[in-house]
Parts: C-alpha cells; sequence; structure tokens
C-alpha cells in the first residue's frame, strides 16, 4: 500500500437504515486490519454512520434508492466518500447551509446544527482533516472525509 | 391538550399504501374522530396503512384501544395498520400500554414503506461490493454480509451459514484470482424474505483455471475423480441451496442460493 496505489473498497447498499450498522462495521474492520488504532477506527464508524444517516433520511426521494460507498485506505490516511441521489431542494439547501457555516465558533455552531437538524455534519466535521460536498446536475449529493492517521 | 387533526394522504411513492397524518394530541375525545376516519379507510382498497404519528404529542389508552381496533379490522380485511415516526415519550407511553406487541413501530415514513416492500410486496433488495483480492480481507466482507441477514430477520443459523458460504466463494476467489490489487472482487447479494442469492466474481489466474475447472466437476457431480482440493465448494455446496460456477470470459462466477430456513 503506498499512496499512489490505495486499497479501496466499494459497497452499494439500498438506501434503507437496517443497511447502516453492517456498513459502518465494515469500514472499521477494514481499518483495523490495516493497522489503524482502535480510536481512528471507532470515529471513523461514527463518521461513516452520520454521513450515511444522513444520505438514507435526507438524501433518498425514490424506494429504489441506493447510497454508495467508497473507501480508500492510504499508509496515513483514510478517505470515505459517501453519494446519495439526492434529496429535496430543502434538504440540499441545508445541507450546503451546514456546510458553510464552517468558519464560526464551534458552540455557536453546534446551538445552530442542534436547531437545524444537522448536528450529524457537525460531528463530522469535528472528527475529520477534511469534509467536502459536491451537487452534481443531477442532484448526486457526494461528501467526501479525509482522516489522517495521527500516530504516524 | 392541542387539538387533533387526521389527514388520510396517498403517497406517489406508494400509491397502493394508505398513510394517515396525526397532528396533536390523542387523547381520550380523538376516539370518536380516529374511528371516524379509519371507517373511511375501511371502505377503500388500500389497507395497508401507515400511521405517520411524527406530531403527535401525546397519546391516551383509550386512542391506543381504539388504534388496536383499527388495525384488527384492517387484519381482518387482509391489510396492517403499521406506526411510523413516535418521539420517545410517546413510544414509551406505547409501550407501557402493552402496545408494542401489537404494532410494527419504523422509526420514519420511509422506513415503514420500505418494510411494505419488503413484508408485503417481498421485494428482494440488492448489495454491491467490491474489494481488493487478499485473504485478510474476507473476514469483514462475510461478517457484512452475515450482519445484514441478521437484520433483515435471518435467524442465527442461518446467518452462520450464510457467512460460512462468504467465506469460502471469496476465499477461492482469492486464492484462484488475479493476485492485483486493481483486480478487485466483487460480490452481489440479492435478499428477500425467503432467500439469498450470492455472486462473486474474480477475474481468474490463467495458471490456476484448468484445476479449478477440475475441481468444480468432480464437486458439482459431472465428473467422478475426487481432488484433496476443493473442500470449500463441497462446503458451499453442502450449505446451499443451488450452487453454479460459471468459466466464461476471463473470470469465474459462483453463483450461490439458500433458502431461508428458520
Amino acid at each position: 500500500m503506498n499512496n499512489e496505489n490505495p486499497y479501496i473498497f466499494k459497497v452499494k447498499i439500498p438506501a434503507d437504515a437496517d443497511y447502516i450498522p453492517p456498513i459502518r462495521k465494515f469500514v472499521a474492520e477494514i481499518l483495523q486490519i490495516k493497522n489503524f488504532d482502535p480510536k481512528f477506527t471507532f470515529r471513523s464508524e461514527v463518521i461513516v454512520d452520520e454521513i450515511c444517516h444522513n444520505a438514507v433520511t435526507y438524501g433518498s426521494q425514490s424506494l429504489d434508492a441506493t447510497v454508495d460507498l467508497v473507501c480508500s485506505i492510504y499508509p496515513d490516511k483514510a478517505e470515505f466518500q459517501i453519494n446519495d441521489q439526492g434529496g429535496s431542494a430543502e434538504h440540499v439547501e441545508r445541507l450546503k447551509t451546514a456546510m458553510d457555516k464552517r468558519d464560526e465558533a464551534l458552540e455557536k455552531e453546534v446551538e445552530f446544527f442542534k436547531s437545524n437538524k444537522g448536528l450529524g455534519l457537525e460531528i463530522v466535521r469535528m472528527l475529520s482533516a477534511e469534509v467536502d460536498l459536491k451537487i452534481g446536475d443531477d442532484n448526486v449529493t457526494s461528501i467526501r472525509v479525509v482522516r489522517k492517521r495521527e500516530e504516524i | 391538550m392541542g387539538s387533533l387533526k387526521i389527514e388520510i394522504k396517498n403517497n406517489d411513492l406508494r400509491p397502493d399504501v394508505s398513510i394517515v397524518h396525526f397532528d396533536g394530541a390523542l387523547d381520550s375525545a380523538s376516539v370518536t374522530t380516529i374511528n371516524r376516519n379509519f371507517n373511511k379507510l375501511f371502505e377503500g382498497k388500500r389497507l395497508y396503512t401507515i400511521a405517520d404519528m411524527s406530531k403527535v404529542t401525546h397519546i391516551s389508552s383509550a386512542a391506543v384501544g381504539e388504534l388496536m381496533g383499527c388495525r384488527q379490522v384492517l387484519t381482518e380485511k387482509g391489510g396492517d395498520l403499521v406506526i411510523a415516526g413516535l418521539n420517545l415519550d410517546v413510544k414509551t407511553k406505547m409501550n407501557q400500554l402493552g402496545a408494542t406487541k401489537i404494532f410494527k413501530f419504523h422509526n420514519d415514513l420511509r422506513t415503514a414503506m420500505n418494510a411494505y416492500s419488503w413484508q408485503i410486496e417481498q421485494k428482494p433488495e440488492k448489495v454491491w461490493i467490491s474489494f481488493p483480492p487478499e485473504l485478510n480481507f474476507v473476514p469483514p466482507v462475510r461478517q457484512f454480509v452475515s450482519r445484514i441477514t441478521r437484520q433483515k430477520g435471518y435467524g442465527q443459523r442461518d446467518s452462520f451459514r450464510i457467512e460460512t458460504i462468504v467465506d469460502e466463494a471469496c476465499n477461492n476467489a482469492v486464492e484462484h484470482g488475479v493476485p492485483d490489487k486493481a483486480r478487485d472482487i466483487e460480490l452481489f447479494l440479492k435478499i428477500d424474505r425467503s432467500k439469498l442469492e450470492i455472486e462473486v466474481v474474480n477475474l481468474s489466474d490463467p495458471e490456476k483455471i484448468n484445476s479449478l475447472k477440475a475441481i468444480s466437476k468432480s464437486i458439482l457431480g459431472t465428473e467422478e475423480k475426487k481432488f484433496e482440493r476443493g473442500r470449500g465448494l463441497a462446503l458451499i455446496k453442502m450449505l446451499s441451496n443451488d450452487l453454479a460456477i460459471d468459466f466464461s470470459g476471463k473470470g469465474t462466477t459462483v453463483h450461490v442460493t439458500k433458502l431461508r430456513e428458520e
């Protein structure tokens, strides 16, 4: 494993909350295998859980909607990309607002997110080195999270 | 207590399901209103009903009793009444009243509609996963599948057997496939209430493909000769209801069907 040639895992699940516990455990287990420490793996599990819940709850309108996860493992970091098929205009706008709030004081943000049911995204941001949001022309919403291995 | 509003709506995603939205307090005075609204449903054809209670602030024992009666009528006619979106306080109250033994509860409307697809329509759900061809990644993959089956209501024994099947099929895919990290192994699952279909696809190693073909012929009963290797495939065959191996093209596809027994 090197930085040019990461281990890549891809998973596609139905947009159903039943699938979230198995997918987050899967991510934690592959990180453990690649010798990431328990704290790192558990926090990654939290991140995957939060983003997948958002994708299922707010980003999946049709009944046959799916959620995609791509997990790329590098020696010094792990990247997670979670795509959903896009929520309603209201939810997409709320997500954009939540992402734009990144420069405010943490305490203030937490209050903001609590009141907007967006606390999950704030937790993700606290636990990550980078969080990016992309919304495609087809409304596909993609969240990319980078976590750096701390013990290296 | 606030006033109660009840609205029966159709959902574009699920036109064959009735959704009853409750807004306010379901106190003892609300029994007549509940009864009047459900009587309209009993006359219609959409007998599978989801009660959206995300805006319910309070529920009385009389209202719970009335809803139980409505569910009984719906089930006698071939439908059901399930509850979605309850807040913790109302759910605790319903639990104390024993309603959790009668009703199925879902976290939100979408989950309730998914449950309809799963339970009533018996619609299969599909999962796809691809992973690098290394043996140490097989345990997380097999546990992922096993967790899904348990989450979807399969029993412990069925889930463990499914885990064994996935383990053997994926180990074979790693051992007999091209050891190139870029050539991922793919696993397809199709799960419904009665069975699970598993398909493991890998790019075959040209040096190993002939021995694998011979082993599979022996296991599948088309050739008499016994091989020392190939116990994994024999185990899959014993634990599953159908096993097929396809060597066409550059890859190998192992297709397994496992019926739910418990």
